[in-house]
């Protein structure tokens, strides 16, 4: 009998092949959380920020920037914490608080300390970090534009059709102030809808995210949390972001049926 | 990931995939249940193995089926095999195909056995249902424990096809975690995904549920029920770079 055939197979499988070496120069790249550069080649918009409401009213649009910030009511643009702390970050955004005096930097660090905006720092550096790469990021259930409200997936249950979108389960339909000033703490759902890159990235008519993002608090999400998020998902895939010491990481805990095999 | 069969090129890797279709492990896991039967296979319990003694056709069936491992000729045409507590199980009580004595030569039922493995692995009854589970679906499972895993699994023998999944059987009750503790926290995740990674593998965890059902007896088993779900590790960079 030949025994080499019978052998655990360790000598076959183990095979070095390095998924993620990308992660391996954590010493050189941006996307580890360092603070980015002031890029210079940005114009500056204007937006006033507002404490009551946890976001800024743009006044002066440049660049564009805007395509794939911001929602827009009755004609306004209005920017969430992380939009105006991202931009702010990057040079491309002038902060003016209601008396037209400009907010630093230091300022706006110290209300997303306080949770201002329903936005927390690793929240926050979730965003970051996927923006500068060039995802499209909003926050779930909050429509662009409620011109593509008819077309968006329902955030709540997706097996339900349009006529659900317009009603009272979607989130866009709270008044602009109420929209972005509470923190969901302790409920189980999405944080983030994610686009992918897109040159043709409309808000009127945004399409399916390509994932939807939830920042974990703790622990990793037990078998009962992660059903509890896809239930709220609209069958749409999910992914679990964690923030450690600055470095952001994503993983799929993805729902998989063995096969019957022959 | 799709299935990896193994050859030095693309018509051998075709070929590995047809022998493994021509030879299917449902056909080979059937030959020998009725081997051991004919035979009234019985093995030896010791500890936290089975021992037991395998003629010519059972020798070339446990090695196609990759159940147990060859411990040693002692008699002419008989090899010792070691089974593991699941494999043994398996063949005792879903396959109905192998009894067990203690050294005494006394038979031992599918009960018996049951307490016995319950107390030398307080994790066998979820084990057990993976590994059944598993097996049921025909797929190959070995011990993982080289990889820092409970079991890695092929779609047929391992000469032919690279493991697709190292396998983590988590247990779930409503509000606890696992008993053993794995995957408590997210170094664990990040640790035993980087791990299988190094070796082509996804890791493939097994969350069992009791669904209320207790671990008295085997029949208990059949109110578990197995949910699985990959652990893969997302990165945007890579993915931005493919997808525009």
């Amino acid at each position: 009998m030949e025994s080499k055939t019978f052998e655990e197979p360790s000598s076959t499988d183990d095979e070095l092949y390095l998924q993620n070496a990308s992660d391996e120069d954590d010493e050189s790249t941006f996307s580890s959380g360092s603070t980015p550069k002031l890029q210079f080649r940005y114009v500056k918009s204007k937006a006033v920020w507002n404490d009551e409401m946890g976001m800024a009213e743009v006044i002066e649009k440049r660049g564009k920037t805007w395509v794939t910030t911001g929602i827009v009511r009755s004609g306004k643009v209005y920017s969430s914490m992380e939009e105006s702390l991202y931009l702010m970050e990057i040079g491309a955004l002038d902060l003016l608080d209601d008396c037209e005096r400009s907010i630093c930097l230091t300022d706006m660090y110290e209300k997303i300390a306080s949770s201002k905006g329903g936005c927390c720092w690793e929240l926050f550096e979730v965003y970051r970090h996927l923006k500068s790469l060039g995802y499209i990021v909003g926050r779930h259930g909050v429509s662009w534009s409620l011109k593509g409200i008819k077309s968006s997936h329902n955030a709540v249950d997706g097996s339900e059709e349009t006529e659900q979108v317009v009603g009272a389960t979607s989130k866009s339909d709270l008044p602009i102030n109420k929209l972005f000033s509470e923190m969901q703490i302790n409920s189980l759902r999405p944080d983030f809808d994610v686009y992918l890159p897109n040159s043709r990235f409309r808000k009127s008519s945004p399409g399916d995210p390509s994932f939807l993002l939830y920042l974990s608090r703790g622990d990793p999400p037990s078998r009962a949390e992660m059903e509890a998020l896809e239930k709220q998902c609209g069958g749409l895939p999910l992914k679990i972001g964690l923030v450690t010491e600055g470095r952001v990481s994503f993983f799929s805990f993805d729902k998989v049926e063995i096969p019957l095999l022959p | 990931m799709a299935p990896r069969w193994k050859g030095k090129d693309a018509k051998a890797k075709k070929d590995a995939e047809a022998e493994a279709l021509k030879e299917p492990m449902s056909m080979i896991i059937s030959q020998l249940q009725s081997s051991l039967v004919q035979s009234d296979a019985y093995g030896i319990l010791s500890d936290k193995s089975v021992h037991f003694a395998a003629g010519a056709e059972q020798i070339v069936l446990l090695e196609k089926a990759c159940l147990g491992r060859p411990v040693g000729t002692v008699e002419k045409d008989k090899v010792w095999f070691q089974l593991s507590l699941e494999e043994a199980f398996f063949l005792c009580y879903s396959l109905n195909c192998l009894k067990t004595n203690g050294g005494n030569r006394i038979p031992q039922t599918n009960e018996e056995l049951w307490h016995y493995m319950k107390s030398k692995k307080e994790t066998f009854p979820n084990f057990f249902k993976a590994y059944a589970h598993l097996r049921m679906k025909n797929w190959v499972v070995r011990s993982g424990f080289q990889y820092g895993v409970d079991f890695v699994v092929y779609r047929h023998h391992p000469s032919r096809v690279h493991s697709e999944y190292g396998v983590l059987v988590l247990s779930e009750g409503e509000a606890v975690k696992d008993v053993n503790g794995r995957l408590r926290v997210w170094s664990d995740v990040h640790c035993a995904t980087r791990l299988v990674g190094s070796v082509a593998k996804t890791l493939l965890v097994l969350y069992i549920r009791r669904n209320g059902s207790r671990d008295d007896s085997p029949s208990c088993l059949a109110n578990y029920t197995v949910e699985g779900r990959t652990i893969t590790r997302w990165s945007p960079e890579q993915c931005r770079e493919s997808c525009s």
